[in-house]
């Protein structure tokens, strides 16, 4: 009697195992686990269809017309996305780089699901903005070109609200005024997370929040890194765009930017990067750019066959 | 012999005492250097100057749309932002430096224009100045920045305040208190970089801010 026990519990061990195996080979086969892409003219054509869009009852502040230019000039010019001036939007707007140029369907497709329903999920993340969020959309002003571009307001503003990290602890609720504050602040390892998790990269990064990375030749690196993905800089802000001239201020990471292209002239490195909606060359010395690069992230597409 | 000890052990912490109190002072009075007071009277100070350097740079940005900032404390290096249709590019130079010439020609910026903008905006501690984007009524309208630099600022310990101008092509609306508002019918206060701007005349505006840009 004790052995059939023994034996029907082994046998039902076996079924789970067998059931297991089954669904996650599965799993495998789902392309679940590949960087969905698309392109850009699979985009135009989509967006071209829709003429006119509805004014939506989520999104009480957003007048359809502009929302639906916005979201044209951001497919036909993936580099015109704004994160406004004085904002806290720069990790959002950097890592917007990866589906406004890999995956613009799938971009244009969430934002036009989230316009009209009030909600929309991206892989396994379901947007789900607060009421404030809903309120907030297209009222932000004073902000330069991020007032009449109401569909990055709410694509900002929605990743805010979502994703969590632990600058956002003690400011966690928006509130008018937070796109400045805490609450849209973007840590470096959330920044990496987002894309993970929204996009399925595989992301390989270095260097944390307040430890620089330890690359003896950031040129080499980064200029290595470039040819095979994207990569995005975690650096200090107001070292390479200075606003003060304090005498006394420590080196801290405040920005995120795309890097489109790097280059060694001399002794000097000049680096293309992107932010702000468009692209800055600047020439710096080695020792500078050590000094401000508290973060390099490299994203690669995964692809099943590879 | 132990009188002697105790006198010079009481000495000792007088002097530690006197150097404590001289540095606490020192530190007062660097950190109230502030005091002074900025407002629009150190616009009026230097009105025309002002006025010509926003005229000159308009008339040069009109060509060539490009930012110029002094990086250094003593007003000898700049840094020139300029931009195309496709990438802002941003290079250092010293202000007699033969590179910073060459790059003007290089872009098709008025090399005699710029470099008397530099010697104006120098002569005043002018130390930034580029033209801002800004929205009334979804419409896009210029304005012109321009950042003075108190000579006070390199102190240590002081809080390194600018006094900065707003250039408006159109005439603007004001509360009663002559705080910058949104528009004729908003009454709400117009921000520009996080900062409230206030009146000096119906076109021209200023503030104090602890960034220049």
């Amino acid at each position: 009697m004790s052995l059939n026990r023994t034996q029907q519990f082994k046998n039902i061990i076996l079924i789970i195992s067998y059931c297991y195996c089954c669904i996650t080979s599965v799993k495998g086969f789902d392309n679940s686990d590949t960087t969905i892409t698309s392109t850009r003219e699979q985009a135009i054509a989509y967006i071209e269809k829709i003429k006119v869009l509805q004014k939506s009852s989520s999104w009480p502040n957003i007048k359809p017309d502009l929302f639906l230019a916005n979201l044209k000039s951001n497919i036909y010019n993936p580099l015109s996305i704004y994160e406004g001036s004085n904002t806290n939007f720069c990790g959002y707007a950097a890592l917007s780089y990866l589906p406004l140029h890999h995956d613009p369907l799938g971009y244009a497709k969430f934002m036009i699901e989230l316009f009209e329903k009030g909600k929309a999920s991206i892989r396994k993340e379901k947007f789900l903005p607060s009421l404030a969020v809903h309120n907030a959309a297209g009222l932000l002003v004073f902000k330069g070109t991020l007032d009449i571009r109401p569909a990055d307001q709410l694509w900002f503003l929605c990743l805010a609200d979502h994703f969590k990290g632990y600058l956002n602890y003690f400011n966690n609720n928006f509130q008018p005024g937070d796109e400045d504050r805490m609450w849209a602040a973007v840590n470096y390892a959330k920044f990496n997370r987002i894309i993970k998790r929204l996009y399925n990269y595989k992301v390989e990064a270095i260097g944390a929040d307040l430890i620089r990375p330890h690359v003896n030749n950031l040129y080499e690196y980064i200029s290595e890194k470039l040819t095979s993905g994207t990569v995005f800089l975690f650096l200090d802000n107001r070292y390479l765009t200075k606003k003060q001239h304090s005498n006394f201020r420590p080196t801290i990471p405040t920005h995120f930017v795309t890097v489109m292209d790097i280059i060694k002239t001399g002794d000097l490195i000049t680096l293309t990067y992107w932010d702000y909606g468009g692209k800055t060359l600047q020439q710096l010395s080695p020792a500078f750019l050590k000094k401000i690069i508290f973060g390099i992230s490299h994203c690669t597409q995964k692809k099943t066959d590879g | 012999m132990v009188f002697l000890i105790a006198r010079k052990k009481k000495l000792m912490v007088n002097k530690i005492k006197l150097g404590l109190f001289l540095l606490c002072t020192v530190l007062l009075i660097s950190s109230c250097n502030n005091s002074k007071k900025i407002s629009s009277a150190s616009y009026f100070r230097n009105e025309k100057k002002l006025d010509s350097i926003q005229q000159s740079y308009n008339t040069l940005y009109g060509h060539v749309p490009f930012s110029l900032e002094f990086t250094d404390n003593a007003f000898n290096e700049i840094a020139i932002g300029i931009a195309t249709d496709s990438i802002k590019y941003i290079y250092q130079f010293g202000i007699n430096e033969k590179r910073l010439s060459d790059t003007l020609q290089k872009y098709d910026l008025n090399i005699t224009g710029v470099k008397h903008l530099i010697t104006q905006m120098k002569s005043i501690h002018c130390t930034w100045i580029n033209n801002l984007a800004y929205f009334e009524n979804d419409k896009k309208k210029m304005l012109t920045y321009i950042s003075l630099r108190p000579v006070m600022a390199n102190l240590p310990f002081t809080n390194s305040k600018y006094f900065i101008i707003t250039y408006f092509k159109q005439p603007q609306y004001f509360d009663s208190e002559g705080r910058l508002l949104a528009g004729r019918k908003l009454r709400k206060l117009r921000q520009i970089n996080n900062e409230t701007f206030r009146r000096i005349n119906d076109k021209v505006c200023y503030t104090v801010s602890e960034k220049f840009r």
